[in-house]
């Protein structure tokens, strides 16, 4: 036996080393592997969101906000959502780095499949419609959310009939040309529309809709709707 | 008592199962990698011969108390030699008394590899002395030296010096592309100055 053998087995018998317990490995491995888990899912809950926001967004209704296109783009964009889903990527990122074949794959690979699994689940979470919840769930619960241009205020951006936009709840359909709707202050307005309004996506206008009016206000609680949409996710509001 | 001869025989994922069970067959391994890391550690250290013994005895230990770590996926020579580069790398992180200098100590079997290797094979009318070339081999990058003293030295594979540097596969396929570069180029600098 070598002197250096002789001293190291002589150590591991003077301290008492002992191996470590493999269920201490095994926790670390699982807790940086729930880690990298745990920030995709998030990221793709932080996608899902900014995914819902950009999906309900009108982009196009810039011109009765008195803005140009690029402004009204530039303040809608989902900001906080977007930071959060590159911040649960990069977490991911480091997360998958550090489990034990981590360093197997190159930085491309790991980042890649991190931003397609956030993307996967984000659009399978935005489907089920909980973007559009999460949105709401915020907007009712942490103030400096609500101040956000881009995310919960749409319906500020709906409370403008001065300039054209109304959005509420219809209360009755009162006859072919027209029908009550309710706006987000429980005001309740009559709104006239003929035979050329345009309506945006298939749906009937009937009682408990959530709709987006584009037009005019003729008179006080009355107007004439030019363009109605439909509020998706209405119920939710 | 433990017979050395049983341990011949066995391989090295059998011997940590038995030192799992038995610490006494751990002789078996330090025995097995003793000369090896050595080297090793001289290779990629500037670590005196006193500070390199130091340091392997800390290595085995560590080596030791992570058995039930090591997992079979992997080469036991890749995950002993991982312990003890990280262990040199936090060894002179810590004191950084002197510095991290790799030293290329080529013995000859590496000299005679590097002229007929066609990569790295001299192209040159000159015909180098094995002093010159090791002064070359030394005027590396240490990034470059260190995946050498790997591939050359130790005849690791590029499969096992990824398991030790933890790095993608390929990356070391660049480290040592870039390596064998950056020798001609030295070596054809060193010519044209002679």
């Amino acid at each position: 036996m070598g002197e250096l053998e002789k001293k190291i087995l002589e150590k591991i018998k003077e301290e008492k080393i002992v191996p470590k317990p493999r269920w201490q490995f095994l926790l670390k491995d699982y807790s940086i592997w729930s880690a990298f888990l745990v920030s995709v899912v998030v990221g793709g809950l932080a996608f899902c969101v900014a995914l819902s926001i950009t999906v309900d967004n009108d982009w196009d209704i810039y011109r009765y906000l008195s803005i140009s296109p690029v402004k009204h783009m530039l303040l809608s964009l989902p900001y906080l959502w977007i930071v959060l889903l590159f911040l649960f990527l990069a977490l991911a990122f480091y997360n998958y780095k550090h489990t034990k074949i981590g360093y197997r794959h190159s930085v491309f690979i790991v980042l890649g499949l991190s931003i397609a699994g956030s993307i996967l689940l984000g659009y399978v979470f935005h489907s089920a419609g909980i973007g559009r919840k999460i949105d709401r769930i915020f907007a009712r619960n942490v103030p400096l959310y609500q101040e956000m241009e881009c995310c919960s205020n749409r319906k500020d951006i709906w409370s403008q009939p001065d300039k054209g936009l109304l959005g509420g709840r219809i209360l009755n359909v009162r006859f072919e040309d027209g029908f009550d709707l309710e706006d987000f202050q429980g005001i309740v307005w009559q709104v006239e529309k003929d035979g050329q309004v345009l309506i945006r996506e298939p749906f009937l206008v009937r009682v408990g809709e959530g709709v987006k009016l584009i037009g005019e206000e003729r008179a006080q609680q009355h107007f004439w709707a030019r363009e109605i949409r439909h509020w998706d996710g209405w119920e939710d509001e | 008592m433990l017979d050395k001869n049983n341990c011949a025989e066995k391989t090295d994922e059998e011997l940590v199962v038995l030192t799992l069970e038995n610490q006494n067959f751990f002789s078996c391994l330090v025995e097995r990698y003793e000369p090896k890391l050595m080297r090793y550690i001289r290779r990629i250290s500037s670590a005196t011969q006193e500070d390199a013994e130091d340091l392997l005895q800390e290595i085995f230990i560590k080596v030791y108390r992570h058995l039930n770590d090591f997992d079979g996926k992997l080469k036991f020579s890749s995950w002993i030699y991982r312990i003890a580069h990280n262990q040199v790398i936090s060894q002179w992180r810590k004191t950084k008394a002197r510095p991290l200098v790799l030293k290329f100590e080529a013995d000859e079997d590496f000299l005679k590899f590097i002229a007929t290797d066609e990569d790295l094979a001299l192209d040159t009318e000159r015909k180098f002395a094995a002093e010159e070339v090791r002064e070359m081999l030394n005027n590396l990058d240490d990034k470059y030296k260190e995946v050498l003293v790997l591939k050359f030295l130790e005849e690791k594979d590029y499969k096992e010096i990824s398991d030790i540097l933890q790095k993608p596969l390929g990356t070391v396929a660049t480290l040592i592309n870039r390596a064998k570069k950056q020798f001609k180029s030295i070596s054809k600098e060193k010519e044209l100055n002679i």
